[in-house]
């Protein structure tokens, strides 16, 4: 014992190889969990190409012995699926925006300003957290009846259109930003619009790509709220149609994995686009 | 992370204290000129929230002392929604389906979000990739996500048949009212997990490296340094995420609405589903309010918690 070297321990096969075989045996087992994280979404995709009757077999059929193509068209003509997902997309696409224009200015006007009042203004806003739609559904309905708004996209836009967790996300992504360069700026003669759009929006782009999927999501996702201010059928929302689907037609709920699935694949293939600044942004969505 | 402080400290230090304290009358001009705009630019978004969170909040605690249905104009009841819910059955157990969802989703959220978190972050090559797998629960859109789960709790669901070959009977998922909440708060799991396995990664990447190294001379075993120095360092993310997500479970409306429909009896109702159907089926925007106050209520025992989280971490983080 007295002989060992402790500066160069000899390479024993256990040591040389242990790192390789512990990093393939970790690499597996944490596949095996991310796939059975997506069995539901996998089911989901195979179950819109299955024939009706397999649905609910002792066994799952993974593999379906005839792919059921035709589920897709079949699926869309029942209702005008056509229409809900336009109305969709004209509502989570105005949220998208408003969301990251607004909460682009209100987080630079917080993150970059001192004005009497600002850390107030702050607490303001966050405290708009507890206030979420489900919590004020009554008398927002109330305001939008108000407004005359019932039945219109604006009615279902405006109450989702900022807020304030995108508010403090950018707030969060801006305060970094060194405030060197926007004395600079200001000194050359930039107005402040122009400062924001040309330094601090670029430096941005994590922020605002979480921020996009996630706006997007949340309402593309929204359910209650065009529940509550939408009867006319030219205005429903797909989840609206989709809920209808199941409980009007009795169809097949094959045909609803089918609206399932293609309501999925617009969020994935936007985060899909933003994939690689969401990676980054990721690390920013811990600080908020 | 130093740098980040370093910056922070450059932001907090009272800004200007660098600058002559007898400025040229001229120089104040532009620097409340560069202030207005920094109001300006906050201005929108405080109206916005006038108008659509603090003035329906305004009404809501109005409304509640009154008796509408949007038909006739309200009347003043004064306490009577309150006390009609405090004898109304249906309420209770309303009221203690939502902290048994709100306890259940959240313990489970935080451990397992920190528990994929820290698989994540051991260093395997492709880790990364498996974590945006992950976080495609957390992109599909909850309607498919209820429809979907709905079909696989069924008792002839992939669920049951995942579970059968290790013992378990058929279980009823969502018509037996022992197993329905759970089988809500399991979907909840599956769901958020990956969103505060994202949040946790963030906090441990920024853990200093030092102690590490540290700890590991001293010959401190995996377990120890998790106990020892990444729990404590995590505390703060801890409690930050216990916050978010029982605000976040405070206001579920989707998950029981679909996949139960609040049933078995009322074993899934949870209050934003009875604030709706008071509402909106039964037109008693009073009494709906009323609901609207005690969701109000539990938000707010949160909310504060997380301010003070938020004013401590200012001097950690930022």
């Amino acid at each position: 014992m007295a002989s060992l070297d402790i500066d160069t321990p000899r390479p024993s096969a256990l040591r040389q190889y242990w790192p390789g075989t512990r990093k393939a045996i970790g690499l597996m087992l944490l596949a095996a969990l991310a796939f059975g994280f997506i069995i539901p979404i996998l089911w989901m995709t195979v179950m819109s190409f299955q024939a009706g009757e397999k649905m609910f077999q002792l066994r799952t059929e993974w593999i379906p012995s005839v792919w059921h193509f035709e589920n897709y068209p079949n699926a869309w003509s029942r209702a005008p699926f056509g229409q809900y997902f336009l109305n969709s997309g004209i509502v989570s696409l105005a949220v998208m925006v408003g969301n990251v224009v607004f909460c682009t200015l209100a987080g630079y006007g917080l993150a970059k300003f001192r004005f009497p009042g600002s850390g107030f203004v702050l607490l303001l806003i966050l405290s708009t957290l507890m206030l979420p739609l489900e919590v004020t559904l009554v008398p927002t309905f109330l305001v939008i009846h108000k407004f005359g708004w019932i039945n219109t996209y604006q009615g279902i836009v405006s109450p989702l259109l900022i807020d304030a967790f995108g508010v403090f996300l950018m707030r969060q992504s801006m305060i970094t930003i060194p405030k060197d360069y926007l004395e600079a700026a200001r000194i050359d003669g930039a107005g402040e619009i122009r400062i924001l759009l040309q330094i601090i929006v670029p430096q941005c782009w994590p922020a605002l790509s979480v921020l996009a999927i996630f706006s997007f999501r949340d309402s593309w996702d929204q359910y209650l709220w065009p529940l509550t201010v939408v009867s006319s059928d030219a205005l429903r929302t797909f989840p609206l149609g989709l809920v209808q689907f199941g409980e009007d037609y009795g169809n097949p709920p094959t045909e609803q994995m089918v609206i399932a699935v293609l309501a999925t694949v617009p969020v994935f293939l936007l985060f899909a686009v933003l994939q690689r600044s969401i990676n980054r942004g990721f690390g920013l969505s811990g600080l908020k | 992370m130093t740098e980040l402080a370093s910056i922070g400290q450059y932001e907090s230090g009272k800004g200007t204290g660098a600058e002559p304290s007898a400025r040229p009358f001229w120089r104040l001009g532009y620097h409340s000129r560069v202030s207005l705009w920094g109001f300006a630019f906050v201005l929108p978004t405080l109206i916005f929230f006038a108008v659509f969170k603090y003035g329906p909040m305004l009404w809501a605690i109005e409304l509640s002392f009154t008796s509408y249905d949007m038909v006739s104009s309200p009347q003043f009841v004064g306490l009577d929604n309150y006390r009609t819910l405090l004898s109304d059955p249906i309420f209770r157990e309303t009221l203690l389906n939502t902290f048994y969802y709100i306890a259940g989703s959240t313990v489970l959220l935080t451990v397992s979000g920190l528990g994929l978190a820290l698989a994540i972050n051991t260093g395997i090559p492709g880790a990364r990739h498996c974590m945006m797998v992950m976080f495609l629960t957390n992109l599909m859109p909850i309607i498919a996500v209820c429809l979907v789960w709905r079909l696989l709790l069924h008792p002839y669901g992939v669920v049951n048949q995942i579970l059968q070959p290790l013992g378990f009977g058929r279980i009823d998922w969502l018509t037996n009212s022992a197993t329905a909440m759970p089988a809500i708060i399991m979907v909840t799991v599956w769901r958020f997990a990956p969103y505060f396995m994202v949040v946790f990664l963030a906090a441990l990447l920024a853990l200093p490296d030092d102690y590490y190294e540290a700890a590991e001379l001293d010959g401190a075993g995996p377990i120890r340094r998790f106990c020892h120095i990444t729990l404590p360092l995590l505390m703060p993310t801890i409690f930050f995420v216990v916050v978010v997500s029982a605000l976040l479970c405070a206001r579920i409306f989707l998950m029981p609405y679909l996949i139960t429909g609040g049933g078995p009896g009322n074993a899934t109702r949870v209050l934003s589903m009875l604030i709706y159907e008071t509402g909106f089926s039964y037109l008693k925007m009073g009494q709906a309010a009323a609901i609207s106050v005690v969701l109000f209520a539990i938000m707010l025992v949160f909310t504060t918690l997380q301010m003070r989280l938020f004013s401590r971490s200012e001097r950690i983080y930022a």
